[in-house]
């Protein structure tokens, strides 16, 4: 930031809390959230436009859920059963270390049946019966497609839009453009579905900050007595105690104020009080103890479960409803490299229902219309088997090539698909949509213009989509 | 810049006096137009360059772009003014607009005549006379002439001296980074004479805490970590580089020597030990391990890595930016990045990376501890050799009288005891497990067992090896057909499964340790060298290294050649936690299909590696007597030396056999300690050098020509003389003429000392990195730190001693607003402190800061389960526990994906890549942190007890003493007061609640005093807990 502006922003936020009485210091945290880039005056104001949604849910699926066994229907593969893959759809692309020395490529076809549904008629396997119900309101991507065949690059790749780790991530990117609507909660939280697919390493990098300022990293709320980390206070220090010792803190620092008139105390002595909040708006939004039984009916039986992803999936309404700006899930166990038909069913059956749930609960809210819904992986699966194929068995490798992920809400055209891919969704064939075109849509729903929302690092005004990306209107509601 | 130019200069352009291209009118150029513009322009078909001052006056495509002295008529004013958007420049879509100053800039330089200059730092810094000031008084070195000189310009008076407390601790944290002890604050405040402070600055910098201090900014910069980052994450160890950085800075070895060490000190001739860790700074790089990846591709991504981590370390430059396309603001292109990359594109790696531990090439970087432990082994077994040898003719006739006394005696046969695993004589049916038809017959040495193709033995239990440990396998073998199939074996019984195995194949010798067969595996296979129906003895000796190279095969006792079908390991056997139960097998193991029909006898086991002539002692097969009957002459000198170990084991006198016991012992211990010896992964050269190519777009599989190695056009070459490898880039490096590493260096330690850099872009001294606040005083330094030899103590102590510096860091309001960053420097530094420091200042204060320096890094208290929430099931966090949990936080065990959280809320270096530029936040978390973070609130505690302990009964002096380990500063009458009315509300608090007060003050791993009262030491403690929260406890001032 230049000094100035960076000044100007310092002594409003003081003049802020001169106004402000008894240490409270809201309206000083209103400045200090709002997004930085607004206050750089260096990009113009945002949003760019009007925006259709005011925040974003995105349920990361960890691994690559196979776009085979979901939602890319291919009737033709039935009969092409343990047929080596064509060399003519292969086209000599790179495969992975583990199966670039398979001996054979043989054409599995999904052993699972695929149907029509809502009014919008869309496709989806049998694995995916909650959300059928409301394919109506997907508009499902048949046609992404990424540079990097392996998880960390590939998850590095849709979080940052590069895929060596270091630039921001998407959701500290949208911190940073457009901060926070509440004053007591980070503006991108993350969540981690616990105890399933545990196979897969995450990184916290993948919510990282990058070169932005480390406030826009992505908060993880954890399961358990301390959500937010050292949330709690010490054992035996109550909260009574506690407010005591603020007012003491605020009052000390006060004093040194006077002497040393350096905004950064005025700051410490808010987000102090942040803090304070935070200890009881945090653990006032993870209980889950006052949702009805119609919430855990409609979320399914581990929802009661705390760290599910069920769970996750109704912690994330309540984050919706919170006005917090980025919500990211990240489940894990996707990466079916043997055993898929097995492993899939269960992945499904983990979160299918809650997906669902989700979307049915934003819209009974009159949330959805304002919230953007993202589901989807790093990368697809490939259409020959890894290791031996059977009638009932077979594994898939990585596939960077295709893969499927649906959108819902804010400012997406519902019940529709977009792209096409081969007969072996191995290539696509129309519509080819890049992880750059993702971010720029998902930035585009939020009223920002993913070429103007920047910032100098290295002498460089870098984006969240680099030098790529195009919104994809067809799409757009 | 330009915002300095028009609030603090205050003057209108037009009226101002001639504008410097440098300082005011290329950072507009190059923010603005180098993008399209610039270095590559041609690239993307754009004729007009404004990098280059000729094509920017060139009248060859008609109107100048700019026409010295003629704004109006110059298209670039045309353009950038023009009335129509389509037509104006910068274009919109480009994303970024002149600002009304900028462009007036722009009009104003041109009609003075557009007068150009070469980016200034591209220019050998030249030493500027300091300036002539008013306040001559004030001056304590030249540092504050320049200082005082721009004040003076500006209108503003430097600040009064700091408080002598708030100096020494200002002082004690930025050179040592913790805050001064009380008798080291209150031996300073006595010492009234006038070198005091220069006293107290030489006292820390010979502290060896200095080292750790400079230190803990190096491995930000050097992208230091103790794993291997990306997915699988897992540990690696580079602390004995680490711990070499701590003690070069300690024994204040000159930067260029520095420099030179860390880029090619294992190219210097006679390199040492120390030379070539020295070295592990450009290994320090993240490295892939997992199990898909292209391998290629990563080992583009480690050199990309070195390439950019050097230029922005010591050249304060943004070369990554040339990888993909030519520089877009700085005149180097990508051509010349490759160049540069050939000089690190060298080293014999793999782009795939050991899961566990460090990846080759590596080097064994024992401890100073353990060289002196090896050492002493060392002359313990040559004073055991002496002895021997001085005993000889004694010796030589017992052993005589004895081999004669041998043909009457029962045959005994020679074999080595220490590091026995298993040893199998087959010549009956034991305690192994039988599959299939299996009978004893007259084998080698005694009986063997026969097995039918079908059959084998299990061992359960044996030979429990995984790939990083040693072992050795020995035993005789008669094939009964074409020698073929499992000899012994620890491995599925399934074709290529899982496990380690000694094998016949066709005739050839085999040997594999497999992981996945497909993608992790080392398999070697001699030439057909086994016959059917005769004897052979067969060994391997594996030392663990988890590379081929770490394989010896031999047969009948002599070293045989073998063809590498697969190279390397990287993930053991117990992977991801897995179990490995598998027995050992004799004839069988990976399958039905490679059962071994023939005999096999005597199958020992040993878990160490053999040496050669033991093995071939082995091989001989003979009992003793046998060779004791051979007349002396005709005896092999293998022969002669298995007699005289027979002798000293068995038959020798009772001192001798034990020394002779001893001294096997000794050998064992020197093996065993140095498989304990830290490895380090280091830098190295590949005997044929790896040709490098042009990558288009940056990408590893579309290379284009190939390049040799070079530095870019734009600086000097390099130094006559000097190679043209990394020794010879190293050389150029620290040349006087290259203009930027002094000056990158030491505007690092002024951004270290005052926040922000006189430079403030500290990693980008280049077009769009920003102009000096203090131009002349950047170069008097950097002239500076050359003409004493790249001293840094001597560097830093002309800066801290400098009045500068040592000015009050307190402001009037008006001075924080016009100068909100402290550019013009008319105050002392005051901002928070880095990470480490705000955990090892309470540490310290507590007075269980462990000051141990170096060794492998540890894990303090960590909320539970963090690790398992993010990673794979096989590394958990292990807490430290005693002293370990007090280390300095440089100490704190670095995993990538999951750093420490009590860094990283505090802004610490990510250590994913290199980070040169210190970045502060102010935010909730850290608040949370201080407050409830077991770190703090135990250090609290602790800090109560020595209040309670340390000084007096009245309340009044406990909380002052308190406030003073911390602040190193007495309160003010009204903090006093404050602090008071905190104390008695907690202390009624937790009067009242005696349980509370009981479970507040156990906080952490140490005992709360049982002596002291318990709502006392509550309330104090959370009276402690209140100061190390105080803005000013995490503040230097």
């Amino acid at each position: 930031m230049h000094p100035l502006a960076e000044n100007q922003l310092l002594r409003t936020r003081r003049s802020f809390l001169r106004a402000a009485t008894g240490g409270a210091g809201l309206a000083a945290l209103t400045s200090l959230l709002a997004g930085q880039a607004q206050a750089e005056g260096t990009t113009a104001a945002l949003p760019h436009f009007p925006p259709k949604a005011r925040r974003v849910i995105y349920l990361f699926q960890h691994g690559g859920p196979s776009q085979l066994d979901l939602f890319d229907y291919k009737p033709a593969l039935a009969r092409l059963r343990g047929v080596d893959l064509p060399a003519s759809v292969r086209m000599g692309q790179r495969l992975t270390g583990m199966t670039a020395f398979q001996s054979s490529f043989p054409t599995a076809p999904s052993i699972f049946q695929f149907a029509q549904h809502g009014r919008s008629g869309q496709w989806l396997s049998e694995l995916l019966p909650h959300t059928a119900k409301v394919a109506d309101e997907l508009c499902i991507l048949k046609s992404l497609h990424t540079e990097a065949i392996n998880h960390d690059p590939a998850v590095t790749f849709f979080q940052t839009g590069f895929q060596l780790a270091g630039r921001p991530s998407i959701g500290s990117w949208i911190a940073y453009g457009l901060g926070s609507e509440n004053q007591d909660l980070p503006a991108f939280v993350v969540l981690v579905s616990q105890g399933v697919g545990g196979s897969q390493a995450l990184a916290d990098r993948q919510w990282g900050s990058g070169f932005l300022p480390t406030r826009y990293q992505g908060v993880k709320f954890r399961s358990g007595a301390d959500p937010v980390l050292f949330l709690s206070n010490p054992d035996g220090y109550s909260a009574g105690a506690r407010r005591r010792f603020l007012d003491d803190l605020a009052r000390l620092n006060e004093l040194k104020f006077r002497q040393t008139p350096d905004p950064e105390i005025q700051t410490r002595i808010a987000q102090y009080e942040m803090a304070f909040r935070m200890q009881t708006s945090v653990p006032e939004l993870t209980d889950l103890a006052k949702e009805p039984d119609a919430t855990f009916e409609l979320y399914g039986p581990d929802s009661r479960k705390p760290g599910t992803y069920a769970a996750n999936c109704i912690l994330a309404r309540r984050l919706a409803e919170r006005g917090v700006r980025f919500i990211q899930l990240f489940h894990r166990g996707w990466d079916q490299h043997g055993n898929l038909p097995k492993e899939i069913r269960g992945q499904c059956q983990q979160t299918d229902q809650p997906s669902a749930a989700l979307i049915t609960d934003l819209r009974q809210r009159g949330l959805l219309d304002e919230t953007l819904v993202v589901w989807g992986g790093e990368f697809g699966r490939t259409v020959y088997s890894q290791g031996t194929l059977t009638e009932t068995n077979y594994g898939r490798d990585h596939h960077p090539r295709c893969f499927a992920m649906w959108l819902a809400g804010g400012g997406i055209k519902a019940g529709i698909s977009y792209g096409e891919t081969d007969d072996f969704s191995y290539n696509i064939v129309d519509k080819p949509m890049d992880v750059h075109d993702l971010h720029a849509t998902i930035l585009h729903c939020l009223g920002v213009d993913h070429t103007r929302l920047t910032f100098k690092f290295q002498g460089r005004h870098y984006r969240l989509t680099d030098v790529h990306g195009k919104v994809v209107r067809e799409i757009l509601s | 810049m330009r915002v300095w130019f028009a609030a603090l200069v205050a003057a209108p352009l037009c009226a101002a006096p001639a504008l410097e291209f440098n300082r005011d009118v290329r950072p507009i150029l190059s923010d603005k137009c180098f993008a399209c513009h610039g270095p590559d322009a041609a690239a993307k078909g754009i004729p007009l360059r404004l990098d280059q001052e000729a094509a920017a006056k060139s009248a060859a495509r008609g109107r100048p772009a700019i026409l010295p002295g003629d704004p109006e008529n110059s298209e670039l004013i045309r353009r950038i003014m023009h009335p129509r958007r389509g037509l104006r420049m910068p274009p919109p879509h480009s994303g970024v607009a002149l600002t009304a100053a900028e462009i007036e800039t722009l009009r104003v330089w041109i009609a003075q005549g557009a007068p150009w200059q070469k980016h200034w730092s591209f220019l050998p810094p030249r030493r500027p006379e300091p300036p002539q000031v008013n306040q001559a008084g004030w001056v304590r070195n030249p540092i504050d002439a320049f200082v005082l000189a721009r004040l003076e310009r500006e209108n503003l008076a430097p600040s009064p001296e700091a408080p002598r407390e708030t100096l020494l601790r200002r002082v004690s944290l930025d050179l040592t980074g913790l805050p001064p002890t009380l008798a080291e604050l209150d031996a300073f405040l006595r010492d009234q004479s006038p070198e005091a402070y220069a006293h107290a600055v030489d006292r820390l910098l010979a502290s060896p805490h200095f080292g750790e201090r400079m230190a803990a900014r190096w491995l930000d910069a050097a992208r230091y970590a103790d794993t291997n980052g990306y997915q699988f994450d897992g540990e690696r160890s580079m602390w004995r580089w680490r711990d070499w950085v701590i003690d070069a800075f300690n024994r204040n070895q000159p930067f260029d020597q520095f420099t030179l060490e860390q880029i090619a000190g294992d190219l210097l001739p006679g390199a040492t030990l120390e030379q070539r860790i020295a070295t592990g700074f450009n290994r320090n790089h993240r490295a892939n391990t997992e199990d898909g990846i292209i391998p290629e591709e990563y080992a583009v991504e480690y050199v990309v890595d070195r390439v950019e981590t050097t230029s922005t370390v010591f050249l304060g430059l943004t070369l990554g930016c040339a990888r993909c396309h030519n520089h877009k603001y700085d005149p180097f292109t990508q051509q010349e990045f490759y160049r540069l990359f050939a000089y690190f594109n060298n080293v014999p790696e793999h782009g795939r990376a050991m899961k566990y531990g460090n990846s080759p090439p590596l080097v064994a970087a024992p401890t100073r501890e353990q060289q002196e432990a090896r050492e002493t082994l060392a002359r313990r077994m040559q004073k055991i050799e002496r002895e021997l040898a001085a005993e000889a003719e004694a010796l030589a006739r017992a052993q005589r009288a004895w081999e004669s006394s041998l043909a009457a005696a029962p045959a005994q046969f020679w074999s080595p005891a220490i590091g026995l695993d298993a040893a199998l004589p087959l010549d009956a049916p034991g305690a192994e497990q039988a599959e299939g038809s299996l009978s004893f017959v007259p084998g080698r040495l005694g009986q063997a067992a026969r097995f039918d193709g079908a059959s084998l033995l299990a061992v359960p239990g044996a030979a429990q090896f995984d790939i990083d440990d040693r072992f050795t396998l020995s035993l005789w073998l008669y094939p009964e057909a074409s020698p073929h199939g499992a000899l012994v074996t620890r491995m599925s019984d399934r074709p290529e499964g899982k496990g380690f195995g000694l094998y016949a194949r066709q005739g050839r010798l085999h040997f594999h340790l497999t992981s996945n067969y497909v993608n992790d595996a080392l398999r070697v296979d001699t030439q057909p060298v086994l016959q059917p129906n005769r004897w052979h003895h067969v060994a391997v000796t594996y030392t663990g290294s988890k590379m081929a190279e770490g394989v010896a095969l031999y047969l009948d006792g002599r070293r045989v050649d073998f063809q590498v079908e697969m190279e390397t390991l990287y993930r053991p056997f117990r992977n991801a936690g897995a179990r490995f139960a598998e027995p050992l097998r004799l004839a069988g193991g990976g399958g039905k299909e490679n059962r071994f029909r023939g005999l096999l006898d005597e199958v020992r086991v040993y878990a160490r590696v053999l040496p050669e002539e033991e093995l071939k002692a082995l091989a001989l097969g003979m009992p003793v007597h046998q060779l004791a009957a051979k007349p002396a002459a005709r005896r092999t000198e293998i022969e002669n030396r298995v007699l005289r170990w027979q002798f000293l084991a068995t038959a020798a006198p009772a001192p001798i056999r034990q020394a002779w016991q001893e001294w096997q012992t000794l050998r064992e211990q020197a093996d065993q300690l140095e498989r304990t010896f830290p490895t380090v992964m280091v830098m190295a050269e590949r005997p044929q050098p790896r040709d490098t190519f042009f990558l288009m777009r940056g990408q590893y599989h579309t290379p284009g020509e190939k390049v040799t190695p070079g530095v870019p056009e734009i600086f000097p070459p390099l130094p006559p003389g000097a190679p043209n490898n990394r020794l010879g880039f190293a050389r150029w490096l620290v040349a006087p003429d290259n203009p930027l590493l002094a000056r990158v260096a030491v505007n690092r330690y002024w951004q270290m000392l005052f926040g922000v850099g006189l430079v403030k872009t500290a990693e980008d001294f280049g077009s769009q990195g920003e102009w000096p606040s203090h131009p002349d005083l950047l170069d008097w330094l950097a002239t500076e730190y050359m003409r004493t030899g790249w001293d840094t103590k001597a560097l830093l102590k002309t800066m801290v001693t400098s009045a500068t510096y040592r000015q009050a860091s307190q402001a009037a309001p008006e001075l924080v607003q016009r100068d909100p960053e402290n550019r013009l420097l008319a105050r002392g530094p005051r901002f928070r402190l880095p990470a480490e420091m705000v955990r090892d200042q309470a540490l310290r204060a507590a007075g269980i800061l462990t000051p141990r320096l170096g060794g492998p890094s540890v894990k303090p208290y960590q909320p539970d389960g963090l690790w398992k929430d993010l990673i794979m099931q096989d590394m958990e966090y292990v807490q430290s526990t005693g002293s370990d949990l007090y280390r300095r936080s440089l100490y704190t065990f670095w995993k990538r994906t999951v750093a420490p959280p009590m860094l990283v809320n505090f802004d610490a270096a990510n250590r994913e890549a290199c980070v040169v530029r210190e970045n502060r936040t102010n935010t909730p978390l850290q608040a949370l942190n201080l407050m409830n973070d077991v770190t703090f609130v135990e250090a609290a505690r602790l800090i109560a007890q020595r209040m309670l302990r340390e000084a007096g009964p009245a309340p009044a002096d406990r909380l002052r003493y308190g406030f003073r380990l911390v602040l190193s500063r007495s309160p003010s009458a009204a903090e006093l007061e404050a602090l008071g009315g905190s104390l008695a509300f907690h202390r009624d608090h937790f009067a009242g609640r005696p349980e509370e007060a009981r479970r507040y003050v156990r906080q952490g791993d140490s005992r709360p005093d049982p002596a002291l009262p318990l709502p006392d030491l509550a309330a104090y403690t959370a009276v402690a807990s209140l100061v190390l929260n105080l803005d000013e406890a995490v503040t230097k001032e």
